[in-house]
């Protein structure tokens, strides 16, 4: 064997460790990612403010109000399916309404208490927000917006994100699954 | 060089490369199956909920390979299955329920017995351990019964067809056969159907001591982490969110019992829509018995009720009463009296002077 072309076995093996300890570094680099968020479409700001407002559509009494039924998660994950052409109404609703708040009380949306964000949204649903950001009538159409996705959170399948452990099946007293047997035979 | 150096040199540098691969390969599967599955099943964000669901439930210190096995544990299937998903990402197709289908749900459940071996071999023993043949090829059933599209309620739930596309003929006349074969050992009712392995809960852990009174009387009540699989929803709902039979009995309402894990039980096991006692294949205790839960006398994975009696009538009590020779369906298949629903009336007369005596007598000591 030509001396020239050898290669050590010490050479052989560091060149082995150095490849295996890139691939793996490389392995280790690309599985290092971010923290799960438990939202797909919302920033945790929005969030904030997305509970209060869908709290004020469905408050929590004697059963789950719309907040605890998963309204936010409904909504979420119905803005990355089949909802997807709404994004941007609540991208920027969001922000308006956080806006109209900080100008009307001086404080945020979620922050504020129960009476003052039912008298903000109470403006907004009559189109009577003065010196708003909004377009006129821009307001009440993201409002009406969120009624209509709330209602159909609380009232709708759980497997669509919303209506948490049935809570409005078991308001209204339905049995769901519904029990019904077969017709046994004797 | 000369050829036969080169030659050399060229394997050596190809057994290196093929080396590198190997090794590369090895240590990042390795690296994959043991790993925390937020570093690694998570990668793919239509897992993340179902990770994210482990995580909180009383599983959370097993790994996604405990049950589901690796991606190559199904060989081809698995490989293609997961090369989908890359498509279906590319595509933007929504694939946050993803659900595993039946012939998944059956691999995972071969993995339960492995750790549940006592839980597994009591179902096995039990009613519920029935197979697709037991269920869509019994005469008796099906001369009776036509078969319909709300079997699979409560019989093969996960599969993803329709009963036609099961069984044929649907019709009382057989004889019917299983379109598909290698349903004829399958499992008809998984453990799946009444667990859900995500659901939230804590791993099994010791009292605290320090406080005694927590190990014995004073011990919290876990949420059972039983769950009914809506076949229709594709979803799973905790018995603690079922509701709670109102069943009549002659316009009279019959007390229910609480117990959570029964309202499971009466999701297959129900009387007629309009709720009448002894009607359809209810089952829920009247007479004597009114009141209890199914589990009072059933064991949970067996169905078994042999020891039933004894829990309550012990040959030992004061009546000296031995309840399991009394003319019942306890005793006696044949019997009129059915355990369910027997009533004292069943066999005495409401004023039978001889079973007041009897009475008085007990009563006295």
């Amino acid at each position: 064997m030509d001396v020239k072309n050898k290669i050590s076995r010490r050479k052989f093996l560091s060149l082995s460790l150095v490849g295996i300890g890139g691939i793996s570094l490389l392995s280790l680099g690309a599985l290092n990612k971010k923290p799960i968020s438990k939202w797909r479409f919302f920033t945790e700001n929005e969030v904030l403010i997305l509970d209060a407002l869908v709290e004020q559509i469905i408050p929590t009494d004697e059963s789950m109000g719309a907040r605890d039924a998963g309204a936010t998660n409904f909504i979420d994950k119905q803005l990355m399916g089949p909802y997807q052409q709404f994004q941007k109404d609540y991208r920027d609703g969001l922000k308006l309404l956080q806006q109209s708040s900080m100008e009307k009380f001086n404080s945020k949306f979620e922050e504020l208490n129960w009476e003052n964000q039912t008298i903000l949204l109470k403006l907004i649903d009559k189109d009577e927000l003065k010196h708003s950001h909004w377009e006129k009538g821009a307001d009440k159409k993201f409002f009406s917006m969120v009624i209509r996705h709330t209602m159909q959170s609380f009232y709708g399948s759980p497997k669509h994100g919303g209506n948490k452990n049935n809570v409005s099946y078991k308001m209204l007293k339905l049995d769901t699954p519904i029990i019904i047997g077969q017709n046994r035979y004797k | 060089m000369n050829i036969n150096s080169r030659y050399k040199t060229i394997s050596l540098i190809l057994s290196i490369i093929l080396l590198f691969g190997l090794v590369g390969f090895g240590s990042f599967y390795t690296y994959w199956n043991s790993a925390s599955p937020y570093k690694t099943c998570a990668s793919c964000h239509e897992i993340e909920l179902r990770v994210e669901s482990h995580a909180h439930s009383s599983h959370q210190n097993l790994t996604c390979k405990d049950c589901h096995g690796t991606a190559l544990s199904n060989g081809f299937h698995s490989l293609k299955e997961k090369g989908m998903m890359v498509v279906n990402h590319v595509r933007k197709v929504n694939t946050e329920n993803i659900r595993m289908n039946e012939e998944q749900i059956l691999d995972v459940m071969n993995n339960c017995e492995r750790c549940h071996t006592n839980e597994f071999a009591k179902w096995k023993l039990g009613g519920h351990s029935m197979t697709y043949s037991h269920v869509f090829l019994n005469e008796k059933h099906n001369t009776t019964e036509q078969i319909n599209f709300d079997c699979l309620r409560c019989h093969g739930m996960f599969n993803s067809k329709s009963v036609d596309e099961i069984v044929e003929p649907l019709k009382n006349k057989g004889p019917w056969k299983l379109k598909d074969k290698e349903l004829m050992h399958r499992s008809a009712i998984p453990c799946m159907a009444c667990h859900q392995i995500h659901q939230e809960g804590k791993p099994v852990s010791q009292p605290d001591y320090s406080n005694p009174q927590e190990a014995f009387y004073k011990r919290k009540a876990e949420k059972p982490s039983l769950t009914f699989f809506h076949r229709h929803e594709k979803i799973n709902i905790n018995v603690v969110d079922l509701p709670k039979l109102k069943l009549t009995d002659n316009n009279r309402e019959v007390a229910v019992s609480d117990d959570p894990i029964m309202r499971n039980c009466i999701q297959c096991h129900a009387p007629n829509a309009a709720h009448q006692a002894g009607t359809s294949d209810d089952r829920t205790p009247r007479g004597v018995h009114e009141g209890l839960s199914c589990m009072a006398c059933h064991e949970p994975h067996s169905n078994d009720a042999r020891n039933s009696c004894k829990k309550c009538h012990p040959p030992m009590s004061n009546c000296k009463l031995d309840v399991t020779q009394m003319n019942t369906t306890f005793k006696d298949k044949n019997s009129k009296n059915d355990i369910h629903f027997v009533s004292c009336t069943d066999c005495h007369k409401a004023n039978d002077p001889k079973l007041k005596q009897k009475m008085m007598k007990i009563t006295r000591i």
